[in-house]
């Protein structure tokens, strides 16, 4: 049994600032029905890699990782008998969860006033870039507005250089991170007071979250690029091979001293004469001698090294799941382990793969009324 | 009443779970930490142990108490179990407990040094973050810790939910690599499925044959925008482009039939030298607005100072002020972690100073 066997979330979101929090949650064990459209596919289904180089809605790898363990429901909700079908599941749920841009779901009439009256304690999650109050409220972004937002791309990076973007979209890693414990603090507050409520995650505020120890100081803060005032010595330096590195982190000066013997500097360890010798060790090789001589140290894995890790294979962190067009994938799991009750990963689903069992099976309505909504593009 | 009223967090700090007890203190639970208050610098204090009772650790048989009074324990103890919480919780059934390292528990690394730096190395991110002839570079602050913390948050209230339900307390296993390389949602899967491995690419973001810039100097500072294929984007900022006669041969091209993802590298890098032109002779604040009224997917990169001064997080009430009661200094950090329909917790917006945990009495026994 999974944590949160029992819970029921209707999931408008799409692409990942949404999907990846309903993800987490359906892991655990609550019952996901995934609302999306072949009138609008998620972007999700669109983006690579692809089973086989093809794209198609049902084969993106980033799609089947996102979206593990839910079940998906085609509804066109620019149809307002969509719109009624999608009210029929709100009856049935816990929790809601959308990342339309603001204002969406009032004007398909499915703002929170509306979901209150269909289910007076429902929890209605929104995320968005800039959240749902203030004079940016409106704001429409990509993945990696609110790296800009937040001040991560100007404090990425080597000092007297210009901002630096993250190479994925941090925003939508974080910020459904945030929403996760939004819903589960929710729901919690529920469970005491028999009340919901409407939460309004936006993706710059855990972004500045996450870097708040910047923002605490008293000066400014300034970009640093890998070095650290609280370490003796903290870098990235290069080691045998094209483009290899190692990451070594020197608490103080007994540390530095081990770190000079394994290196073979016999006076003045420091991150010059460290960059001299580092060349001659393999990454990993150096990475074990460190390790044995108690220093923080890591090679720079590559997507590669990450995906063949031994630390990470050991740890089951990537599980093979059948998928019908994928094959099987290797999909990351979640980085905990609860003993009583642990997480329950299934594949991801195919497009509207779970019409009839939510429709028919689950909301009661006719397989003719189905038929007929599908035929109209409704159910679609 | 608080959202987590009544609910006794304990957390043992060293870095992997103090975001998280802070997210906890957040949303209104009782939060004792115990150490963390030495070698850390000031401002990691006040960010990540503001709203929490603090407490030195100089009896560990009152530290092994609290564990028995507490509903969860985040405890970042990397290796050793300096304060017998193994033992004493022998038998507490209704404690979540939480602990969190740096590695899986019986793994190849279980028990090696690691920091937020080498976390990030191994998570695969370091490798392509930066530029290419340029050593790989870490995100900003301490991302590896603060992903963990997040998920240690997590962690506890899924157990918490769960005691709701079966009754009982239990152990859960967290791993801080596991943690971060969770974040990295593309390089593992791109290695799997095309063989490619990702390198580092600066600004550059690279689609199908050909890469766009991500970063334009302007006016007075810098905006981040990609000529990507969306043709009402473009569409809309070519027709201000138009207007500002600024848009030379980009107010002919039909975007509909475009695939810019196709173009060749000298066609895109032509385009993009006219709209770098229209963005140098604009300023931050112009740029946004129409960005924000015509839908270009747009966004200043703020400086600190402006997400400082932001008039929107000033809306939003993100930065709070926080006293540290040692120095009575009062700074500004974030606060709510999200806003809400109903009244958030309101925590103590207060850094204490660390007090004995032999001398602490604010939990009775239940």
């Amino acid at each position: 049994m999974s944590a949160l066997e029992g819970l029921k979330i209707v999931d408008f979101s799409w692409v990942g600032a949404g999907p990846r929090a309903t993800k987490d949650l359906a892991d655990n064990g609550a019952t996901v029905i995934k609302i999306e459209s072949r009138k609008r596919l998620d972007l999700g289904r669109l983006s690579p890699p692809f089973a086989g180089g093809v794209k198609d809605p049902d084969g993106s790898a980033f799609f089947a990782q996102t979206n593990t363990s839910k079940q998906s429901a085609t509804i066109n909700l620019s149809d307002p008998r969509g719109v009624d079908v999608a009210k029929k599941l709100i009856a049935w749920a816990d929790v809601v969860v959308e990342n339309f841009g603001p204002g969406f779901m009032d004007r398909i009439g499915l703002g929170y006033d509306v979901l209150k009256q269909i289910k007076p304690d429902v929890i209605l999650a929104s995320v968005s870039v800039a959240g749902r109050s203030g004079p940016m409220a409106g704001f429409r972004g990509y993945g990696n507005s609110a790296a800009a937002q937040s001040g991560h791309a100007a404090l990425t990076g080597w000092p007297g250089r210009d901002p630096h973007m993250p190479p994925l979209a941090y925003g939508d890693v974080v910020a459904p991170m945030f929403a996760t414990v939004a819903i589960l603090a929710a729901l919690e507050h529920r469970a005491q007071t028999g009340e919901g409520q409407h939460l309004d995650v936006s993706q710059i505020e855990p972004m500045i979250h996450v870097i708040a120890d910047l923002y605490a100081r008293d000066a400014v803060p300034k970009k640093s690029g890998n070095e650290d005032d609280g370490f003796a010595l903290h870098g990235v330096f290069p080691t045998s091979g094209d483009d290899r590195w190692i990451a070594i982190a020197a608490r103080d000066s007994l540390e530095l001293e081990r770190l000079g013997r394994v290196l073979g500097i016999e006076a003045d360890v420091s991150s010059e004469t460290v960059a001299e010798q580092t060349p001659r060790f393999d990454r990993f090789e150096l990475f074990e001698l460190l390790a044995n001589q108690g220093i923080a140290a890591a090679p720079v894995q590559d997507g590669k090294d990450v995906f063949e890790s031994p630390e990470l294979t050991s740890a089951g962190h990537f599980q093979p799941l059948d998928h019908p067009a994928l094959k099987v994938g290797k999909m990351p799991v979640p980085p905990y382990v609860l003993e009583q009750t642990p997480w329950a990963m299934t594949r991801a689903p195919l497009l509207g793969e779970h019409n009839r069992a939510v429709y028919v099976d689950l909301l009661g309505m006719a397989q003719s009324d189905v038929d007929a909504l599908a035929a109209d593009g409704v159910l679609a | 009443m608080n959202w987590l009223e009544g609910v006794r967090v304990l957390e043992v700090s060293d870095g992997l779970v103090d975001l998280g007890g802070r997210m906890l203190a957040e949303l209104g639970a009782d939060v004792v930490a115990v150490g963390g208050d030495t070698d850390v610098a000031p401002e990691r204090k006040l960010a990540w142990h503001h709203g929490k009772t603090r407490l030195a650790a100089d009896d560990v048989t009152a530290v092994a108490s609290l564990a028995q009074r507490a509903d969860i324990i985040l405890n970042g103890q990397r290796v050793s179990d300096r304060f017998g919480l193994a033992d004493a919780l022998a038998g507490a059934d209704n404690v979540v407990h939480i602990r969190v390292a740096p590695f899986s528990k019986s793994g190849p690394y279980a028990g090696r040094p690691a920091t937020d730096l080498t976390l990030m190395a191994l998570s695969g991110l370091m490798e392509v973050t930066g530029d290419p002839n340029r050593p790989p570079l870490r995100f900003p602050g301490e991302q590896a810790y603060a992903l963990t913390g997040i998920q240690a948050a997590t962690a506890a209230l899924l157990g918490l939910y769960a005691r709701r339900r079966i009754g009982q307390g239990q152990a859960i296993d967290l791993s801080a690599l596991q943690s971060t390389t969770l974040s990295n949602y593309r390089e593992a899967i791109m290695y799997e499925w095309t063989g490619r491995i990702g390198r580092r690419m600066g600004n550059l973001l690279v689609r199908g044959k050909s890469g766009v810039r991500q970063v334009w100097p302007c006016q007075d500072g810098h905006v981040t925008w990609s000529m990507i294929d969306n043709p009402p984007m473009m569409r809309a900022i070519v027709a201000v482009m138009v207007e500002d006669n600024a848009a030379g041969e980009l107010a002919h091209v039909d975007w509909d039939e475009t695939l810019v993802a196709d173009m060749p590298q000298e066609t895109i890098d032509r385009w993009q030298a006219i709209v770098a032109g229209f963005f140098a002779s604009h300023s931050k604040a112009r740029l946004a607005q129409w960005s924000l009224e015509k839908g270009w997917g747009l966004s200043v990169v703020n400086t600190p100072q402006d997400v400082r001064e932001s008039k929107h997080l000033k809306a939003r009430g993100l930065f709070v002020e926080v006293e540290d009661c040692q120095t009575g200094k009062v700074s500004e950090v974030p606060g709510p972690l999200f806003a809400s329909s109903v009244a958030l917790p309101q925590p103590r917006r207060t850094l204490e100073a660390p007090s004995p945990a032999s001398a602490f009495s604010g939990w009775e026994a239940r």
